[in-house]
C-alpha cells in the first residue's frame, strides 16, 4: 500500500461526497477499522513507516472533519431554505404562539414612569433630549469651568473633541430654553455616561432625572417645597426635607437635599448610614449664566433646578444593593417586578 | 481635608460640642465624611506620667530593663521594658495593667522571664502620636508623676473627614475650617498663626518669576545653621492625625504650616543650590528626578523652579530629589509662592503625580495667604531647629486686587424666598470676611475666585439661612404636564410586551464594532455607539436561557445611533424583542406592538445574515423573525422595530364606522393555492374583489394534506358582509362571492374547496 496514493485517494474522495451521508462512507472506507490505513497501521512494525503512515492518518482526519463542517452548513442552510413560513399569515396559525404569563417592566422603567406622573401632576413637561451632545451644550453652556474634571477623557466619554455622551441630562435643559421662553416647567430623563469602571456599585451608564424650573419669582424656598412634595411621594408621606450647601457649575446657590430616612425614621440605620438622613442628588438655583448663555437677561427670571439618580431612586425604594441587577437582565430578578 | 477638633479649637474658641461642630459644618460649609476618634479607646485614667525610681538590667534577659516606676499610686510600680533611651530619674507615659491600647491591645499584669511587669511604658507609637519605636517616649522633668497623661500628651482628639467642594480652597486649611466654625456658631476667631522671629543677617536669596503667569508670587527666605532632626510629639501627633508622614523637624513645618494655613511650602537644602531660585516654563527635554524617585522628562508647559543650572522641582507639585532636606542639611531655602491652578492641574495629570500641594494649588490657592505662611514657617524652623533667619524676598507679579461687589439685599431675600433683613445679611457675611463698603462688600481674597457676582454674596447669605427656608410652591400662570406622543407611544409598546409576556431589559448602549468608535474605548466589547438593539439581547437571552430558565422572553425599548455625517449622529428610538420559540413568538409580539398603535403593517419576507432565510419578514419600521440558529442555540423569535418611525405612522386619532343595526352575514371559503401564493395577497385580492359590501375578513385556517396536493396549501377565511342599508340575503352576497371566488381563479389560480 502507498501511502501518498492513499491520502490523494481519500481527499478526493472527501471532495467528492457531496452530502454528509456520502462522506460517512468516506470515512468509514479510509479510517474505519478494516481501512487499509487502519490495517497498515496494526501491521507496522518500523518507525518510519509508522510516522509516514501516522501523518497521512492525521492528514485525512482534518481534512473529513473540515469537509464535514462545510458540508453541515451546507445542508443547515438548505434546510432553512426549505422550512419556509407564510410571514404574512397570523401568528395564531403560525404557531401558536406560547400562552406567556405577564412579563413585567424594568424597575427603572417602573420608577422612571413614577416620577413622569408625579411631574406631570405638577404640570411639568418630560423631556428625552440627546444622548450624544456637544461640548457646547454639554459643559460651556452649563458654566463647567475649564479644570472641571468631568471636561477630561478620564471622566468622560468623548466621540472627538467636540462630542460628548451626555455626562447629565442637563444639555436638554438649554435646548428647551433655546427653543422657547419661561414659564418652563420640564423634567428631562434618560441614560447618561462616565468613564467608570465597572464594579458592584459602578457602571459607565446610568439613567437621571433633572427637574427645571423658570419663571418669574421662582425661589430657593419654590425648590425646597417642590422637592419635598416629590420625596413624599416617591418615600412616603412621612418624609421630611433638608437642603445642604454644595456646589455645581450650573447652579448657584447650590444645595444637596436630604430626605429623611425612610427605613429608621430618622433614628439611624444603615440605609441612612446612622445619620438619620439621606443624600438624594444635587439642586439649586439656576446660574444666571445659562440665561446669558441663551440671550436672556440675567434678571428676567429666575429658575430652580435639580437631577437625581434613577437606579439610586430604584435602590432605595426596592432596597436594592449595588448596579449590577440593574445590567444583569436576570429574570429571577426581573420577573419579581411586578 | 482630615481636621483634628483639639487644632481646630486652637484657631476658634467657640462652646460648641463636636456634634454641634458637624451638624453646623455640613450642612452650610462642606460634606463631612466622618468623625475619628484617634488615641486610646477607653479609660484615660490608666495613663499617668511616670517617675523611673530605678532602672536595671532585667536578671534573665539581656535586652529588657526592669524598672521600678512611681505612678502616683501609694507603692511603686515594677515595670519590664524592651527600651534603653532613659533610665532612673526620667520622667516616662505609662500604661497601667486594664488600659486598652489604640491598637486595641489590653494590658495585663504578667511576668515577663520570671518578673513581674505591671504595665507599659510607652513609645510614641504605641500610642498613635507617631511612627517611632527606636525609643520611648521621655517627657518634660518638670511632670509630677500621676499626672493624667493626657495633660501632657495629646493623647486623644477627634478628626474630621472634611469634603471641601471644588470652589473652596479656603477650606483645605484648618484656620478656614475655624473662620467657617466662627462664623456658624459664634465662636471667637483667633488671629492667623505666626510671628516672625528675629533677623540674623540680611543675605540677598536670589528668587525670580520668569513666568509671571504661572507664579504670582515667590518669597525665598533663608535659615542657616539649622539642626536636622525629629519634631517635637505635639507636632508629629497633627500631622500624623490630619493623615502626614512626619520627617524632619524643617519638611514637617512645612506641612505643618500648608495644614494650617492652605498655602504649600517647600524648603531646599541650600548648600545643593546653584545659585538663586526662579519660577519658569521647563526647557524641551529639562528632566528632574522628583522626590518620590522618579525621573521626570519635562515639557514646557510644565512650571518648574530651577536654579541657574536645572530644575530643583516641579512647581507647586513635588520638590526634587537633588536639592532636598536631609540629615546633613545646615542650611536651608524656604519656598513659600503662589501658583496659578489650572497649569498646576494640567502638570500634575501629564505626570499621573497628585500631592497635597497640587490638591490645593490646582483649587486657587489665596496667594495673600503666602506671606502669613512664610511667617509662621519661619517661626517654627526658628524654634525648632535653633535656625538663624539671615535673609528674605518677596517677589510679586500682578496680584489680584479685592474685589467689590454691590449687594441688594431684596434681591437676596427674593432669591432665597425668605425675608433676611439687610443688617443680617450684613452680620452673616462680616464673619467670614466679607466687609461692608459703601459701593457694597468688599470679597475676601481667599474667596476671589469663587464670589465674582451678586448671586454669589446671595449664595454666601443663603447657605446660612438654608434650614430656615420655607417650602412653597411656585405660582404658576401656565401648565404644560402631558407626555408627548412619542413617549406615550413608548408605553404603549412597553405596556403590550409586557402583556404579551416578555420581561424589560436594559442593557448597554456600546458594542464591539461600529461607525461611530470611542477613541479611547471602555473595553474592547464596549468600543462604538449601537446601532441595533438586538444584537445587546443576545448575551442575556443566552445566560438566562444556560441559567435552565424557561419562556425566556425578554425586550428592551432604548435608543440607537447613526452617524449621517453631520456633526451628531441621529438618534432613534427601537424597540426589540427576543422569545424563546421561533417565528410565531415573534410575530405575535409585531402583532401586539402594531395592534397597541392602531396600524395593521404590511409583512414581507425578507433576508438577513442573522435571521432564519425561510422564516424573517419585514415591515415598513423593521423586521421580525426567527434567529438563524448559528448565533443562539435553540429557537428564538426575534424583532426590532424604529418607534420613532412607529409613531409617524401611527393614526392620531382613531378612525371608527358607526356600528350598522343590521346584522352581518357570515361566510367562510376556502381556496387551495399553490405554497408561494401569500395569504397577504389572497387578502387584499378579496378585499378588491368584494367591494363595500365586505365589513370583516380574516385568514382562519390553513390546511397541507393529501387531498390537496404536494406544494399547494389551502387556505380558509372568515368573511362578514353587511350594509347599513339593511340586512343583507345570501342571494345579496352570491355575487360579491362569486367575483371573488373568479378573482383569486384567474390571478393566482385558486379553486375554491367545497
Amino acid at each position: 500500500m502507498d501511502p501518498e496514493n492513499l491520502e490523494k485517494e481519500a481527499l478526493d474522495a472527501a471532495a467528492e461526497a457531496g452530502s454528509l451521508g456520502a462522506l460517512s462512507d468516506v470515512r468509514i472506507r479510509f479510517l474505519g477499522r478494516s481501512s487499509a490505513l487502519k490495517l497498515a497501521l496494526r501491521e507496522v512494525r518500523d518507525r518510519e513507516t509508522g510516522m509516514k503512515l501516522n501523518a497521512v492518518k492525521e492528514t485525512v482526519e482534518s481534512v473529513l472533519d473540515a469537509r464535514e463542517a462545510e458540508l453541515a452548513r451546507a445542508e443547515l442552510e438548505e434546510r432553512l431554505v426549505t422550512e419556509r413560513v407564510d410571514v404574512t399569515l397570523p401568528a395564531q396559525l403560525l404557531g401558536p404562539p406560547k400562552l406567556r404569563p405577564r412579563g413585567t417592566l424594568h424597575p427603572s422603567t417602573l420608577v422612571r414612569r413614577d416620577v413622569e406622573d408625579i411631574f406631570l401632576g405638577l404640570g411639568y413637561e418630560i423631556v428625552d433630549g440627546r444622548e450624544v451632545e456637544t461640548t457646547r451644550y454639554n459643559f460651556d453652556a452649563l458654566g463647567f469651568p475649564e479644570w472641571h474634571p468631568a471636561r477630561s477623557p478620564r471622566a468622560s466619554l468623548f466621540l472627538d473633541d467636540h462630542t460628548v455622551l451626555r455626562t447629565e441630562t442637563s444639555p436638554a435643559q438649554i435646548h428647551k430654553m433655546e427653543e422657547r421662553r419661561p414659564p418652563i416647567y420640564m423634567v428631562s430623563i434618560g441614560r447618561v455616561y462616565r468613564r467608570d469602571t465597572i464594579d458592584a456599585t459602578h457602571f459607565p451608564i446610568f439613567h437621571q432625572f433633572e427637574g427645571l424650573a423658570i419663571d418669574q419669582g421662582i425661589t430657593m424656598a419654590d425648590l425646597k417645597g417642590t422637592l419635598l412634595y416629590v420625596m413624599r411621594q416617591l418615600y412616603g408621606p412621612e418624609r421630611e426635607l433638608r437642603f445642604r450647601t454644595h456646589y455645581f457649575p450650573f447652579t448657584e446657590p447650590s444645595m444637596e437635599p436630604d430626605v429623611s430616612c425612610f427605613n429608621c425614621g430618622g433614628a439611624g440605620c444603615p440605609i441612612c448610614k446612622h445619620s438619620g438622613w439621606i443624600e438624594m442628588g444635587g439642586s439649586g438655583m439656576v446660574d444666571p449664566y445659562l440665561y446669558e448663555f441663551v440671550g436672556w437677561g440675567p434678571e428676567e427670571y429666575t429658575g430652580f433646578a435639580f437631577g437625581m439618580g434613577i437606579e439610586r431612586t430604584a435602590q432605595l425604594r426596592y432596597g436594592i444593593t449595588g448596579i449590577r441587577p440593574f445590567w444583569d437582565n436576570d429574570l429571577r430578578f426581573l420577573r419579581q417586578f411586578r | 481635608m482630615r481636621v483634628p477638633l483639639s487644632w481646630l479649637r486652637e484657631y476658634v474658641h467657640v462652646d460648641a460640642t463636636t456634634d454641634e461642630i458637624v451638624d453646623a459644618l455640613s450642612i452650610s460649609t462642606a460634606e463631612i465624611d466622618g468623625v475619628e476618634r484617634v488615641g486610646p479607646p477607653g479609660e484615660l485614667g490608666l495613663f499617668r506620667v511616670g517617675h523611673v525610681l530605678e532602672a536595671a538590667k532585667h536578671p534573665d534577659a539581656d535586652r529588657l530593663q526592669l524598672t521600678s516606676v512611681d505612678v502616683g499610686e501609694d507603692r511603686p510600680y515594677s515595670i519590664v521594658c524592651g527600651a534603653w533611651n532613659f533610665g532612673a530619674g526620667a520622667k516616662v507615659a505609662v500604661a497601667l495593667p486594664g488600659a486598652t491600647l489604640p491598637n486595641g491591645l489590653v494590658l495585663e499584669r504578667r511576668k515577663l522571664r520570671g518578673e513581674l511587669s505591671e504595665g507599659m511604658i510607652l513609645a510614641e507609637d504605641e500610642l498613635d502620636l507617631g511612627t517611632d519605636h527606636t525609643g520611648i517616649i521621655v517627657l518634660d522633668d518638670g511632670l509630677e508623676p500621676g499626672t493624667p497623661l493626657a495633660d501632657a500628651l495629646p493623647l486623644v482628639d477627634e478628626v474630621l473627614d472634611l469634603d471641601p467642594t471644588g470652589n473652596r480652597p479656603d477650606l483645605f486649611a484648618v484656620y478656614g475650617v475655624a473662620r467657617e466654625v466662627a462664623a456658624l456658631l459664634g465662636g471667637e476667631l483667633q488671629p492667623m498663626p505666626g510671628k516672625d522671629p528675629a533677623r540674623d543677617g540680611d543675605e540677598p536669596v536670589g528668587v525670580g518669576i520668569e513666568d509671571p503667569e504661572g507664579c504670582l508670587r515667590f518669597i525665598g527666605r533663608i535659615f542657616r545653621d539649622a539642626e536636622l532632626g525629629g519634631s517635637p510629639l505635639w507636632l508629629k501627633a497633627r500631622l500624623r492625625h490630619a493623615g502626614v508622614r512626619a520627617i524632619s523637624n524643617v519638611v514637617d513645618v512645612t506641612n505643618y504650616v500648608m495644614l494650617a494655613l492652605g498655602s504649600p511650602l517647600h524648603a531646599y537644602d541650600l548648600d545643593l543650590l546653584h545659585g538663586g531660585l526662579v519660577a519658569r516654563r521647563a526647557r524641551k527635554g529639562e528632566k528632574v528626578r522628583t522626590l518620590d524617585g522618579e525621573e521626570r522628562t519635562l515639557s514646557p508647559e510644565d512650571l518648574v523652579i530651577a536654579d541657574s543650572e536645572r530644575p530643583v522641582g516641579l512647581a507647586g507639585i513635588m520638590g526634587g530629589e537633588e536639592t532636598e532636606v536631609s540629615e546633613t542639611t545646615r542650611n536651608v531655602l524656604l519656598e513659600a509662592a503662589n501658583f496659578e491652578p489650572i497649569g498646576i492641574l494640567r502638570s500634575s495629570e501629564r505626570h499621573a503625580l497628585r500631592t497635597e500641594g497640587s490638591n490645593r494649588w490646582e483649587k486657587g490657592v489665596d496667594p495673600y495667604v503666602a506671606g502669613p505662611a512664610a511667617t509662621y514657617a519661619s517661626q517654627l524652623i526658628v524654634e525648632l531647629s535653633g535656625a538663624r533667619w539671615t535673609g528674605a524676598e518677596d517677589v510679586q507679579a500682578a496680584m489680584p486686587k479685592p474685589a467689590t461687589i454691590r449687594l441688594r439685599p431684596e434681591r437676596a431675600s427674593g432669591l432665597i424666598g425668605l425675608e433676611v433683613p439687610e443688617s443680617e445679611q450684613a452680620a452673616i457675611l462680616a464673619p467670614i470676611g466679607f466687609d461692608r463698603l459703601k459701593r457694597g462688600y468688599r470679597v475676601p481674597t481667599w474667596r476671589a475666585r469663587d464670589v465674582t457676582r451678586e448671586v454669589d454674596l446671595i449664595e454666601e447669605v443663603a447657605r446660612f439661612k438654608l434650614p430656615e427656608v420655607p417650602f412653597t410652591l411656585p405660582r404658576r400662570e401656565a401648565m404644560f404636564g402631558r407626555l408627548t406622543r412619542s413617549q406615550r407611544l413608548r408605553r404603549l409598546v412597553e405596556d403590550a410586551l409586557v402583556g404579551a409576556g416578555y420581561a424589560e431589559a436594559y442593557t448597554p448602549s456600546f458594542v464591539a464594532e461600529g461607525d461611530l468608535r470611542l477613541p479611547e474605548p471602555l473595553s474592547s466589547e464596549a468600543a462604538a455607539l449601537r446601532t441595533d438593539l438586538y444584537a445587546s439581547l443576545l448575551d442575556p437571552v443566552r445566560r438566562n436561557a444556560d441559567a435552565g430558565i424557561e419562556d425566556v422572553a425578554l425586550f428592551e425599548v432604548a435608543r440607537v445611533y447613526r452617524g449621517v455625517g453631520a456633526a451628531l449622529p441621529e438618534e432613534h428610538w427601537h424597540v426589540s424583542g427576543i422569545a424563546d420559540g421561533g417565528f410565531a413568538e415573534a410575530k405575535w409580539a409585531v402583532e401586539q406592538i402594531y395592534s397597541a398603535l392602531g396600524l395593521d403593517p404590511v409583512y414581507e419576507r425578507t433576508n438577513a445574515p442573522f435571521l432564519h432565510p425561510g422564516k424573517s419578514a419585514r415591515t415598513a419600521e423593521g423586521w421580525l423573525g426567527e434567529l438563524h440558529p448559528a448565533l443562539l442555540d435553540g429557537i428564538w423569535g426575534a424583532f426590532e422595530l424604529d418607534l420613532d418611525a412607529l409613531a409617524d405612522s401611527a393614526p392620531e386619532v382613531v378612525a371608527f364606522d358607526p356600528v350598522s343595526p343590521y346584522p352581518e352575514v357570515r361566510q367562510d371559503l376556502a381556496f387551495v393555492v399553490d405554497e408561494e401564493v401569500s395569504a397577504a395577497e389572497l387578502l387584499a385580492a378579496i378585499r378588491e374583489a368584494a367591494g363595500e359590501l365586505l365589513r370583516e375578513l380574516e385568514v382562519f385556517d390553513e390546511y397541507r394534506g393529501e387531498q390537496i396536493g404536494e406544494g399547494k396549501r389551502s387556505l380558509a377565511f372568515r368573511l362578514g358582509f353587511g350594509s347599513p342599508e339593511g340586512t343583507l340575503t345570501d342571494e345579496d352576497v352570491a355575487p360579491v362571492r362569486a367575483s371573488i371566488v373568479d378573482a383569486l381563479a384567474a390571478r393566482f389560480d385558486a379553486v375554491l374547496r367545497a
